[in-house]
């Protein structure tokens, strides 16, 4: 491998200079003249991998480059015999560090998987966007040899607890408000790097991939019998950022790595397929308890607008007494990506904004930082539409309705919630388990150490 | 479709940004497969070919020739002109590459053939035994097809960002440019006796 630290990056030998993906980028991290090979400049760079999904430059078996394509596959981190087809925007493959961990047989493996992993993995084995496997998906990861097979929306009902919980904290104690969701690592990266005076404003909470990863490598080893550090931490994600928020230095505990190694969706089927494991053709199983158990709020978290409602969800019932299946919150359009609304928490009036794309959030944050800011709490998804748009999933052909696809599998999600027996985090069963067996209460000594984190300046850092 | 002059897909190089998005849609229209990269079943072996050259890049492909080299040197009648274009027989082919060598805009390519999600297989002696044979994937003659099996027409045309690529049909354009002429004439006689060479 090049550059490891880079996670998305663009081959000057297959790109062609169409710029085609700076046309998606939203922070204007692709340089290059036009018809000349481009590059990222890490500095800005988000990582969100909306180029990776543009790009169609690729190498063709009739250019003179592809006599070089098993040097250029080994480069990427594939095997040298790779049927892969190569574009020039690509992401960093751990497909190879993945199966090493598994065949480990000091290992314990432990794997969780986003929310919109569940509605657009199907797209790979040839079917609509917004088919729903999270059975076939379980069973496919059993199949593929992982130990536990438990799921990142048990940790979303988990941030749902400790972010609603820190929101009525900072209203409480006036500050730092507006906040923001933490979710999203484009977004944390976007603040970091563009808005570095203003990351106090972000939730100190890990994402739930963090938290996942960091529960696994303390209750989930402690459920195993094993010290953290037999533990192989996996994560599959619709997401590019989600590799680097893994490497991040202060994405830890007790000195081990939340998570060892990020799959996105594509590298997943990819892995499948080379062991002949066909998803489509699984029996539905389930995911393992505990940390395998969740409600149709965390589902939601991989559409734009689902941590609000998730968030909502809870807080509304806590506060008020109400068991309420869906917040009844309506939130009206407010400018080219943004929607906000006006609700009642605890006798105050939360003022909320939905903002989905990264460019969208510009106006907002100026706002903020001129102290002008009409709202209470904001959350911001990278990807135009969340993380079912996000650059790990599967890459559409040209042709294909981007935006109906996409809407497609948000309703896969919105449909998952809707069928779910327990809607709201804080019903969760294994959730109430966790903070009584383990956690204490949200935002205490534990939560503080594992789930809880601190964003702040990364400007000039790549 | 007509079958006086066979249509062809021409690219503007004005237009052309080398996206190769044409070239992927193209391969991606001849394997099976569904919506997404993942999902195709087969290598993808364009039938247009981003060309560059000097200071421009635009695609190039087979113009479905009326008088066709390739289909007039094929030593097996594996090509030839039909209603939908100048086509291949790949149960014809034997991948002897005269089509190539022929062709003037150098269309046509040997390249692994798809057929229901499999590989065309040759059968080949074995070279480390000479008594037996090995079946591997034939590479065959690979030219454009119009996409004449895919319902809404040519796949490169469909998805072209900057509607760099054409359809041409040539009997229509001729008919149009026959009326422009013929508009435009009738404009210059209104101002112009050309005959006389004087002016009204």
């Amino acid at each position: 491998m090049k550059n490891f630290t880079q996670v998305v990056a663009v081959d000057q030998a297959v790109c062609t200079g169409c710029r085609r993906c700076a046309e998606v980028c939203p922070v204007d991290a692709i340089v290059g003249a036009e018809g000349e090979p481009q590059s990222i400049d890490a500095s800005k760079c988000v990582i969100c991998g909306q180029c990776v999904l543009t790009c169609s430059a690729f190498v063709s078996p009739f250019d003179d480059v592809a006599e070089k394509l098993p040097a250029m596959c080994e480069e990427r981190g594939l095997d040298a015999d790779d049927q892969s087809m190569l574009f020039a925007a690509h992401f960093r493959n751990d497909t190879k560090r993945v199966s090493a961990m598994l065949s480990d047989p000091a290992k314990k493996s432990m794997v969780q998987c986003a929310p919109a992993v569940r509605t657009s993995i199907a797209e790979e084995y040839g079917l609509a966007p917004g088919t729903l496997t999270p059975g076939q998906l379980a069973a496919s990861l059993r199949r593929l040899g992982f130990d536990a097979v438990y799921d990142t929306i048990f940790a979303a009902d988990v941030t749902v607890m400790e972010e609603s919980s820190e929101l009525l904290q900072r209203i409480e104690s006036g500050g730092p408000l507006p906040m923001f969701t933490s979710c999203c690592p484009g977004w944390v990266r976007y603040m970091e790097t563009a808005w570095p005076d203003l990351t106090d404003h972000l939730s100190s909470c890990k994402s739930p991939q963090q938290m996942a990863g960091a529960l696994f490598k303390t209750y989930g080893a402690e459920i195993a019998g094993v010290g953290p550090e037999s533990i192989a931490s996996i994560a599959v994600m619709p997401c590019t950022a989600k590799k680097h928020e893994a490497s991040r230095p202060e994405m830890q505990a007790g000195g081990v790595p939340d998570v060892d190694a990020v799959l996105t969706v594509t590298e997943l089927a990819a892995m499948l397929k080379a062991k002949n494991i066909d998803l489509t053709a699984m029996p539905e199983e389930e995911f393992d308890v505990p940390m395998g158990l969740y409600s149709g709020a965390g589902v939601i978290f991989g559409a734009t607008g689902g941590v609000m409602e998730a968030a909502l969800r809870t807080a509304i019932a806590v506060t008020t007494g109400k068991d309420v299946s869906e917040s009844g919150v309506e939130f009206f359009p407010a400018g080219e990506g943004i929607h906000r609304a006006s609700v009642d928490v605890a006798g105050n009036n939360l003022r909320a904004v939905v903002v989905s794309g990264l460019a969208n959030a510009a106006p907002l944050l100026e706002d903020v930082r001129a102290g002008k800011a009409d709202f209470d709490f904001m959350e911001v998804m990278c990807c135009p539409g969340g993380c079912v748009a996000g650059g790990g999933q599967p890459k559409l052909l040209p042709g294909v309705d981007r935006a109906e696809a996409i809407a497609k599998r948000r309703g896969g999600l919105h449909r998952h919630d809707k069928e779910l027996p327990v809607r709201a985090s804080h019903k969760n069963e294994s959730v109430v388990a966790l903070y009584k067996k383990y956690l204490g209460e949200p935002l205490g000594h534990r939560s503080h150490e594992l789930l809880h984190t601190h964003y702040g300046d990364k400007s000039g850092v790549c | 479709m007509s079958s006086r002059l066979n249509p062809f897909i021409l690219a503007s190089a004005a237009k052309c940004i080398g996206c190769r998005a044409c070239e992927l849609a193209c391969g991606a229209a001849h394997v099976q497969g569904g919506v997404s990269v993942g999902s195709l079943q087969g290598s993808i072996a364009p039938r247009l070919y981003l060309t560059r050259a000097e200071d421009i890049c635009v695609p190039v492909g087979c113009r479905h020739c009326e008088d066709a080299p390739c289909a007039a040197v094929c030593p097996n009648g594996a090509i030839q002109r039909t209603d939908s274009g100048v086509l291949v027989d790949e149960e014809h082919c034997v991948g002897c590459k005269t089509c190539l060598a022929a062709c003037p805009v150098g269309a046509m390519e040997m390249a692994r053939i798809w057929k229901d999600g499999r590989p065309a297989l040759r059968r080949a002696v074995d070279p480390q035994n000479p008594d037996a044979c090995i079946i591997e994937p034939a590479l065959l003659a690979s030219k454009c097809d119009l996409c004449h099996e895919r319902e809404n027409g040519p796949a490169c045309v469909e998805v072209c960002p900057k509607g760099a690529l054409t359809l041409v049909e040539p009997v229509k354009v001729k008919k149009r440019r026959n009326i422009e002429a013929a508009l435009a004439l009738a404009e210059v006689d209104t101002r112009t006796d050309f005959r006389s060479g004087e002016g009204r």
